[in-house]
């Protein structure tokens, strides 16, 4: 079967460079894409690990700590302080702001207590005093800058790279008396409560979040985003099992008195769905190979983060197999019904 | 053109281990298919008893059903009726594995138009079977090379059949059939494709491998192989050139003179009565197309030219006609094969 097989590749070597170049390509989108949403879910917990902390409080009400807008007393933070369970409870105020500049960039700003519980700088050093913030890379600001955010000067003390949300947006740690400052007028307010351990219990009109439930606030956005991605993988995924059938339906079509002279000496019909599928998954697993090339070298250059495991290449060789033999079934019966007597025509 | 070389003495190339497994014997087969929507029958009630060591000719003219008998003993159509024995196998009613086993092993079978597979070597296509039969790669190919060697082709065991003659085509094919050494071998039209030089080579080939105890049958209408067969079976229906007493049938109405299918002999004239020609549909139905009035004449084709007749001759009425051989309808009314065939001779004389 091998021989007939790869003979028949060599024979139509053209074809069968195009049918993996074109099956390549949507292989290698599909990659990217699954890429794009790996890269949502693993900023998310980035972003989350980041903070190393157990627990957020929130409003009732509201869906998390960094979507709400709902903002309470600062007050808060010393009940949940003396709550069991809690070792530490920080204020936290999470706002959006805008990086001015040529081209302005919108950031998410951790207003945390200085020296409490909040990301840390992986290069520089944390904030210190009013005025001073920590950057995510993606803001494309080093140590020793002064930015302008949300209307007010800050000097970049600290980077950290990765802590990204809502697919990308960076994020920016100050003091929370600045957040406070742009976001509430200096007034003592808070729109979370970030501690460690977790609170045996919830002040009134509050609930607690653990980390995993703070991690779908983040997420939740992106639902529809990460939805429609993973639709479009599976379009993709017919779209490359179109192209491979297509393939190796023409051939069955070209081929039929090969197949009517196989057949009438002797061949099974199980020995040609075999000879048929070896040129499927051979096309499939070529195609996986010209993929994860073109995915390696694209996706640092996206906007977006792409974050493709070695897991996923595997896996990419894995469905190609089974997108092969399932694009080889399409030939199958056509191969299959071939009359033997044809090769007496 | 090199010709397969000579088998050495004592070799046993072509030899059969069972010459019991050679015997073939057909039994009133019939063989019916549809055709444009209508039966046509090639074969019909055909006999035939051989064994091996004998090559067998199936000659006649295209259409006469020589590549559709071959079919049936290949075991790749299924007849109407009759049997087929190719040693202690019917052969009529085998499918799935058996079908397969009986194809690989009982039956070589070379094809008319060679069909060798054009991407793979000489060596590879004649290793094909062996391989789908489970045959380890080295010793399909050591088998494939020994053949190769007996059908004279030695140094192109790599060319492609793109880069080999036609003549060194239709070996490799020969080489292909012999690759599970059957004990019969069907050739379809061998020297269709091959120039006078090339055909010698293979009808030499195909003589060597019946003298080895194998049967060899042949469909051809070459007849440059008569003098090479053991047995000609002439498949084409027999055309009388002689001169012969004129035969006056009378018929009642729905009396039949002749059916679909028949062998033909015959130029029939109406003198009374009127003859229907009708076709028999694949349905079983039947379509008049014409009928013949006194003075038409009918059923010209199929003597001239060794066909079956094309359509049944049925009596609407009471009639008379008269059969006569072609020699004699032409001797007797003039007319040019082309007025004869548009149906143009005048016959009112004679009526």
């Amino acid at each position: 079967m091998w021989l007939i097989s790869l003979r028949d590749l060599q024979w139509r070597r053209r074809r069968f460079i195009i049918a993996v170049l074109a099956t390549g390509l949507v292989f290698g989108i599909t990659l990217l894409l699954s890429g794009m949403n790996s890269g949502f879910g693993d900023e998310v917990n980035r972003t989350i690990a980041a903070f190393h902390a157990d627990s957020w409080v929130v409003p009732r009400g509201a869906p998390g700590p960094f979507t709400t807008s709902a903002a309470f007393p600062s007050a808060v933070v010393s009940q949940v302080a003396h709550t069991a369970g809690v070792r530490e409870a920080d204020a936290m105020v999470v706002t959006r702001v805008t990086l001015a500049g040529a081209t302005p960039l919108d950031a998410v700003v951790f207003g945390d207590t200085i020296g409490g519980i909040g990301p840390s700088a992986t290069s520089g050093r944390n904030p210190r005093r009013s005025g001073e913030l920590v950057a995510d890379t993606k803001l494309g600001v080093g140590v020793g800058q002064v930015v302008t955010l949300g209307g007010r000067r800050f000097r970049v003390v600290g980077t950290y790279d990765g802590n990204t949300v809502f697919g990308g947006q960076p994020t920016a740690v100050m003091p929370i008396q600045d957040a406070r400052a742009i976001s509430f007028a200096n007034q003592p307010l808070a729109t979370s409560v970030v501690t460690r351990g977790l609170p045996a219990s919830a002040p009134p009109g509050f609930k607690v979040q653990t980390p995993s439930q703070a991690a779908g606030d983040l997420k939740r956005p992106l639902k529809d985003a990460t939805s429609t991605i993973g639709f479009l993988n599976v379009l993709l995924w017919i779209i490359a099992a179109g192209i491979i059938g297509s393939i190796v339906y023409l051939t069955v079509i070209e081929r039929q008195r090969d197949f009517a002279v196989l057949k009438a000496t002797g061949f099974s019909s199980i020995g040609l769905f075999v000879s048929l599928a070896i040129e499927a998954v051979v096309i499939a697993l070529a195609a996986a190979v010209v993929a994860s090339v073109m995915a390696i070298a694209l996706h640092g250059s996206l906007a977006l983060r792409v974050e493709i495991s070695t897991g996923t290449y595997v896996g990419l060789a894995g469905i190609s197999v089974v997108v092969g033999i399932l694009a080889s079934l399409v030939g199958l019966r056509r191969a299959v019904g071939v009359d033997p007597a044809l090769a007496f025509g | 053109m090199s010709a397969p070389p000579a088998p050495a003495a004592g070799s046993d190339h072509g030899a059969v281990a069972d010459p019991r497994a050679a015997h073939l014997e057909v039994r009133d087969l019939t063989i019916e298919y549809s055709s444009g929507g209508y039966i046509v029958r090639p074969i019909d009630h055909f006999h035939l008893d051989t064994r091996g060591g004998e090559l067998v000719l199936l000659l006649g003219a295209s259409g006469c059903g020589k590549t559709t008998l071959l079919s049936v003993l290949a075991g790749i159509l299924t007849p109407s009726s009759g049997s087929v024995m190719v040693g202690d196998t019917q052969v009529v009613g085998l499918s799935g594995a058996a079908l397969t086993q009986y194809r690989r092993r009982r039956v070589g079978i070379v094809f008319q138009a060679f069909n060798l597979l054009a991407s793979l070597t000489a060596s590879e296509n004649v290793q094909i079977p062996l391989r789908g039969a489970g045959v380890r790669s080295r010793a399909a190919r050591h088998r494939a090379l020994e053949l190769l060697g007996q059908v004279g082709l030695s140094d192109r065991v790599e060319h492609r059949p793109g880069d080999l003659s036609g003549g060194q085509q239709q070996r490799v094919a020969i080489a292909r059939a012999l690759a599970h050494d059957p004990p019969v071998l069907l050739a379809d039209e061998p020297t269709a494709h091959l120039d006078y030089l090339q055909v010698d080579g293979v009808i030499r080939l195909l003589r060597r491998l019946a003298d080895g105890g194998r049967l060899v049958i042949v469909a051809t209408h070459d007849d440059r192989l008569v003098p090479l067969a053991d047995r000609i079976v002439n498949l084409t229906p027999r055309r009388d050139t002689e001169s012969r007493a004129p035969e006056t049938v009378h018929l009642e109405p729905g009396e039949i003179l002749f059916h679909q299918g028949d062998a033909g002999e015959l130029v029939y004239i109406v003198e009374t009565g009127t003859i229907d020609l009708v076709r028999t549909r694949e349905d079983g139905t039947e379509e008049r197309f014409t009928s013949v009035e006194p003075g038409g004449y009918f059923g010209e084709l199929a003597p001239m030219f060794g066909l079956q007749r094309a359509a049944t001759a049925r009596a609407a009425a009471a009639s008379t006609v008269t059969g006569y051989t072609v020699r004699d309808f032409r001797a007797r009314h003039s007319g040019s094969v082309g007025q004869l065939l548009s149906g143009a001779v005048d016959v009112t004389e004679a009526v």
